[in-house]
């Protein structure tokens, strides 16, 4: 993958990735082992269209690794109702602290992510189990978008996303 | 040691896994799962379905990560898996298939989730993903207690036809499972014909489906169990192919003219092939108004419980071969009182009409015919299964076929359609045939 710099995330696939839907990400070892983490949560700064996703750091240790030494990263994002899903990646992926307002959207996050998945046959409980995390305990990744790629089932699936899709 | 069992709840949940891959220059790719299969404690498979970024990452580098969630727990497995080759046909494909088609027709996506491939990847680690979990619900059947209750009872079966009804009697006592049947395989015509049924409104005893067809027929054809959660019209068998029968012909009429007794709207479905020395003899079948009625753990006790019944069905037969019968000895000329019914026979199917009701067809129509050709110009009225099996008019395909379930066949098919001829045990592997009518046997093609 070669580094677009006129790649931009427009308005409406910036609201996609911040809504409360599933989000899972990956990186690899210099051996070509996938390491992989569920994300909880995504901000994107206006302007910058810097990505920044959260996650819990017991879980993620493979993969901040990875991330530390290649700063490779792909995020996929899936609404699970409409299976519409977008993965995006980035090759300059690196740890931040957590910004003020971060705590309160991985909160948020996981209240929406709830209600996504609660006329699915999802408990609560089920979903705030897998998505639990104390406050202590989130780091943060952020990096430049540098290209998307629609997921959604069927044929286009793979192809560069497209605004709209 | 691997949490085989957490890992097989996971593929059979609903909550779908994630596959992280990595391109040949170290770039990440992680892609949703439609379907994983939980092979053996070395081996799981993924379904392939596209020619997507996860395809081309695996060609190039085999490894690969899957994220599961127990669907009751909520904990978390990274499973490090090593991709080794791709099935196109094949148990494990169909199996898939089947599979797939229901997750498809439940969650949209008919007509766009088509299986490819069984992509066959080897287990390297399972890795524990530190987190919060929920406790697991206590089943409400206990499976290994409930599979030992049904065993128990069916080495005391003294023939086919009681061993089916332990059978399907132990799966509503221990298991709940209220609706069922067994079809036996007639290898020759490759077909499944149901001997055995509970739960439905009519038995359907007699019903065929082809070899390969919906669940059943796949199961038998692919000698593997067929799982599916989520019913989709793709398996389903019946109604459709009862409907337009009446513009075909009068062997398609009869194969029709039983209907099948399955559930109108399935939820869930299983499958289970009884195993036989070489084919299986037939098909243990289940079902269920709800979603995911079945787990990988009821397809266990199944499993086991199809293997006894077969095993205990080569057993009746290798007493027919063996056993010491004695004679059947000659009855009392039957002197039946009435006006005479007329019995049909047409031998190029070996189908048999009582009056201008259709009874049955295929061998056990000629085993009923020859029973009554016997009765009538000998006056027998006593018969061993042993001769039957020896007698070349009931023309039995193979020296494997299973007469017993042709037997059982008969004799449902005369008890429920109260017929003036009925079947009555009296002994092992005897019976007698009683008639309360006089009948006037016409064979439709005398010199065939």
């Amino acid at each position: 993958m070669s580094p677009d710099a006129s790649f931009h995330l427009d308005p409406e696939l910036v609201r996609f990735m911040t809504s409360g839907i599933s989000m899972n990400a990956g990186s690899g070892s210099a051996d070509g082992t996938p390491s992989q983490c569920r994300v909880l949560g995504c901000r994107v700064d206006p302007g910058t269209d810097l990505v920044t996703v959260f996650f819990a750091e017991p879980q993620a240790v493979d993969l901040l690794r990875d991330v530390a030494r290649s700063g490779k990263l792909a995020v996929v994002f899936s609404d699970p109702p409409t299976h519409r899903t977008v993965q995006v990646k980035g090759s300059d992926a690196r740890r931040v602290p957590l910004a003020e307002g971060d705590l309160a959207r991985v909160a948020a996050y996981r209240t929406a992510f709830v209600q996504c998945l609660l006329p699915l046959g999802f408990t609560e409980p089920m979903v705030r189990t897998f998505l639990d995390c104390p406050d202590a305990g989130l780091v943060a990744l952020t990096f430049t978008p540098e290209a998307a790629f629609n997921q959604t089932p069927g044929a286009p699936a793979g192809s560069p996303w497209a605004p709209g899709a | 040691m691997l949490p085989t069992r957490a890992l097989r709840d996971c593929l059979d949940g609903d909550i779908p896994g994630v596959v992280s891959t990595c391109a040949a220059d170290g770039t990440p790719n992680v892609a949703y799962m439609s379907q994983g299969q939980y092979l053996d404690r070395n081996h799981l498979a993924l379904s392939y379905q596209f020619f997507n970024r996860t395809r081309q990452n695996i060609l190039a580098n085999p490894r690969a990560t899957l994220g599961l969630i127990h669907p009751q727990t909520a904990q978390q497995y990274r499973v490090h898996l090593t991709y080794q080759r791709t099935e196109t046909t094949g148990p494990v494909f169909e199996s898939m298939k089947a599979k797939l088609a229901g997750i498809a027709s439940h969650t949209g996506m008919s007509g766009v989730f088509r299986l490819l491939g069984s992509d066959i990847y080897r287990i390297e680690r399972v890795e524990v993903v530190p987190g919060s979990t929920v406790a697991a619900p206590i089943p409400a059947v206990d499976g290994l207690s409930a599979l030992r209750a049904c065993m128990e009872r069916l080495p005391a079966s003294p023939d086919a036809e009681s061993l089916l009804d332990a059978l399907l009697d132990g799966l509503l006592e221990h298991f709940a499972i209220e609706h069922a049947l067994v079809m036996m395989l007639d290898p020759g015509r490759s077909r499944l014909y149901t001997v055995a049924s509970r739960g439905y409104e009519t038995s359907g005893v007699g019903s065929e489906i082809p070899l390969g067809e919906g669940v059943i027929g796949m199961a038998a054809r692919e000698r593997v169990p067929i799982r599916i959660s989520h019913m989709t019209s793709e398996y389903a068998y019946g109604r459709a192919m009862r409907e337009g029968a009446e513009q075909r012909g009068l062997g398609d009429l009869l194969e029709t003219a039983i209907p099948f007794p399955g559930l109108a709207a399935p939820g869930s479905q299983l499958a289970v092939p009884i195993p036989g020395a070489r084919e299986p003899i037939g098909v243990l079948f289940v079902e269920s108004p709800a979603d995911m009625r079945f787990s990988h753990a009821d397809e266990d006790a199944l499993v086991a419980l199809a293997t006894q019944v077969g095993g205990l069905f080569r057993l009746f037969l290798a007493e027919l071969e063996l056993g010491e019968e004695t004679q059947p000895a000659a009855g009392q000329p039957p002197h039946p009182e009435g006006a005479p019914l007329r019995v049909r026979h047409y031998p190029a199917n070996d189908s048999v009409f009582l009056g201008d009701d259709y009874l049955i067809k295929g061998v056990a129509g000629s085993i009923l015919w020859t029973l009554l050709k016997d009765h009538q110009a000998l006056g027998r009225t006593q018969f061993s299964n042993r001769e039957l099996r020896a007698d070349p008019r009931v023309r039995l395909p193979d020296q494997s076929d299973n007469l017993e379930a042709r037997l059982v066949l008969l004799h449902r098919r005369l008890a429920e359609h109260q017929a003036c001829v009925q079947m009555e045990k009296t002994g092992r592997g005897r019976f007698r045939l009683v008639v309360d009518r006089p009948l006037e046997l016409e064979d439709m093609d005398p010199g065939a």
